[in-house]
């Protein structure tokens, strides 16, 4: 045990009494690990920035059908207790989807035809960037819509469904408020989110029928279950996404998402990935060769020193740490060096493009698990790299070597 | 080979001669051959040290000298080894012969490191060490305290204001006597010195071989020395050993151990 504390002790003294060369070597394996560490950072750190975007964007989680079909309120009972099923609420037939918003300001009267999209509690679209219309006469509408009638959140429209019963025009108005209006790229129609039952008693009026919840005229909609064209669904994430998308597929039902686009984005990791990797190997491979053979040249040219250290006692089992020791200690330093160049340059990296990023996103990335799992690469592939030399070393003659001059 | 068997030597009968002190070294019919052309072998039909004496290797370069102190210094494996013993300090006496043919190679640096101290003729210093880490490197090995007993021996030995130095900083000379003090700082039973002085000037020789010895003396320390100037260390009550040097046919040469003993 003192043999081997001695020995490394010897070691670390050689590795210093040596400094310049020893810095060397630190400053070699810093050269090919540090740009090592940038790269993977870079690819990591824009590849979550993609993802984490896709992923908090609710529009990427949403699946719409194309074209029309029949769904009942079974099938709606049954995908919202889905447990990949974040939010799903039926659509009207979108000809009778529609209403004329008008507002009279300054003596002006400004209207504009609007789509009407339902919405209730959980719609991921209003609860990220505005809010649900809290009951039948609350609206939320679109950037566009809002604009071009010159309305912001807190004012009050009229709103006007029109009909034609026996070639006779009928309408009927509401006053609505204007609970939200979203962000400017969020939505791009002109539309106005409003809650189902404002949209179905629309429907019904459009049909001939009356409403009672809104006291429109009209004979009452005749018994029966509702049976709805379409709906709006959101996944819970975009891995409930491909799901979902598949079983509805499965069921024969032809769907339209933004999977393909996060596809894109997952290739595009395992292409970067596969490159990072094929780069790191010839990297690794460049760093063994070099490091053994800077071991291997040290041991050769120590050989008399080492054979004065066996004829002096020290187990075999001890010496051979003389070379892994200092292996090791080029790693340590090598990498701390590397770890020091990556932060400074992924500082210099993320402030260059802070203003194309949000808050917590990254152009380059790295965690303390990646840079852990560095050191620990390059720790092993020290030894590897020492193991040569250490064979060597107990090949060491002490009768052969202490007389050369 | 068991445990009984090695320790059966001991205690080594009383030689006539010994005058009460213990045998150190014991040889019978020891070889050592170097292939090759025209090819070396070594004998020793036989051999004892005792403890405490001054034994003085004696002859031309490469008349055996450097072979037998490695033998005896156990970093050269004997190709036969009739008998082989190291002993003395009151300690059983280990089987050499038996250690090399079980290939217990770190059994022997055990030995080595204790009991053994070795002085070569330059160049024995580590020089990424100061001279006291250099002096201290058995002692560490050995897990022995720092008792002063480094700055002592370097003190004896004129080279206490050279302690903080590195070897590169020191003189041959200075540096013989920094191998010689770390030779000795562990206290060993034994030091072997192949041509300590060879490589000084006369008065530098005759001065550091005189510490040397003397120091020796002081610690009863036995003293197996190679040299090929008889004339310095005949003076310093030294037993001579010397080599019979033979040519076989085909050219090689045959050295046979034949000093008095």
């Amino acid at each position: 045990m003192h043999g081997l504390k001695t020995i490394i002790g010897l070691s670390l003294r050689d590795y210093f009494h040596e400094r310049l060369l020893s810095a060397c070597a630190v400053m070699g394996l810093a050269a090919i690990l540090a740009p090592l560490l940038i790269l993977f950072g870079v690819k990591s750190g824009i590849i979550n920035t993609m993802v984490d975007r896709l992923v908090r964007d609710p529009r990427n989680l949403e699946i719409s059908p194309i074209g029309s079909g029949h769904y009942g309120q079974k099938w709606f009972a049954e995908m919202a207790a889905l447990p990949e099923v974040a939010f799903v609420i039926p659509r009207t037939r979108s000809i009778a989807s529609s209403m004329i918003l008008s507002r009279r300001s300054g003596g002006r009267t400004r209207t504009l035809a609007v789509d009407l999209i339902p919405t209730g509690e959980g719609d991921p679209l209003l609860e990220k960037w505005g809010r649900v219309p809290a009951d039948n006469h609350q609206v939320v509408l679109s950037a566009s819509a809002a604009r071009k009638i010159g309305v912001k959140a807190g004012d009050t429209i009229t709103g006007r469904v029109g009909r034609a019963v026996n070639g006779v025009k009928q309408q009927v108005t509401l006053p609505l408020a204007v609970a939200a209006v979203l962000p400017e790229g969020t939505f791009s129609r002109d539309a106005a989110f409003i809650r189902l039952a404002l949209l179905e008693a629309t429907e019904d009026y459009r049909d001939g029928f009356g409403s009672a919840l809104f006291g429109w005229p009209g004979p009452p909609r005749p018994a029966g279950a509702r049976q709805y064209p379409g709906f709006r669904l959101y996944a819970r994430s975009i891995y409930d996404l491909i799901t979902l998308r598949d079983r509805l597929q499965a069921e024969g039902l032809e769907v339209y998402t933004r999977a393909e686009q996060i596809e894109v984005v997952q290739r595009l990791d395992r292409s970067f990935s596969l490159i990072f990797r094929l780069i790191a190997l010839v990297a690794v491979c460049g760093y063994l060769a070099s490091m053994a053979s800077n071991v291997l040249a040290g041991v050769n040219r120590k050989r008399r020193h080492l054979g004065v250290i066996r004829l002096i006692g020290f187990s075999t089992a001890s010496i051979v740490w003389f070379p892994v020791v200092q292996s090791v200690a080029t790693s340590v330093l090598g990498t701390a060096l590397a770890a020091g160049l990556y932060g400074a340059s992924a500082l210099i990296i993320n402030r260059l493009f802070a203003r194309y990023l949000a808050v917590g996103e990254y152009v380059c990335r790295l965690s303390l698990l990646h840079l852990a799992a560095a050191f620990a690469v390059t720790l092993a592939l020290g030894v590897i790299a020492a193991s040569l030399a250490a064979y060597r070393v107990t090949r060491i003659e002490p009768s052969t070597v202490i007389r050369d001059v | 080979m068991t445990e009984m068997d090695q320790h059966r030597q001991s205690p080594a009968p009383a030689d006539p001669e010994a005058g009460g002190g213990g045998e150190v070294f014991r040889l019978a019919s020891v070889v050592k051959r170097w292939e090759g052309a025209p090819g070396f072998e070594l004998s020793v039909p036989r051999l004892t040290i005792r403890e405490g004496e001054k034994v003085a290797l004696v002859g031309y370069s490469g008349c055996g000298k450097s072979t037998l102190l490695d033998l005896l210094a156990m970093i050269l494996e004997p190709d036969r080894a009739d008998e082989f013993t190291f002993g003395g300090g009151g300690l059983p006496s280990m089987d050499v012969g038996a250690a090399w043919r079980q290939r217990d190679i770190d059994g022997l640096a055990r030995v080595r490191m204790r009991r053994i101290g070795y002085v070569l003729q330059t160049g024995g210093l580590l020089p990424f060490l100061r001279i006291c880490d250099n002096i201290a490197l058995s002692r560490r090995g050995l897990g022995l305290p720092d008792d002063g007993s480094v700055e002592r021996v370097a003190e004896k030995l004129g080279i206490a204001r050279h302690l903080k130095k590195y070897p590169s900083q020191l003189s041959v000379g200075e540096r013989q006597r920094a191998a010689i003090a770390r030779a000795m700082a562990h206290q060993p039973a034994v030091v072997i010195a192949d041509e300590p002085t060879a490589s000084l000037d006369p008065i530098n020789a005759g001065e550091i071989m005189g510490l040397f010895t003397a120091l020796a003396e002081e610690k009863g320390v036995t003293l197996i020395v190679a040299t090929h100037e008889w004339d310095r260390v005949e003076a310093l009550d030294f037993r001579p050993i010397r080599f019979q040097l033979t040519q076989a046919a085909g050219g090689a040469v045959r050295a046979q151990v034949g000093g008095r003993e």
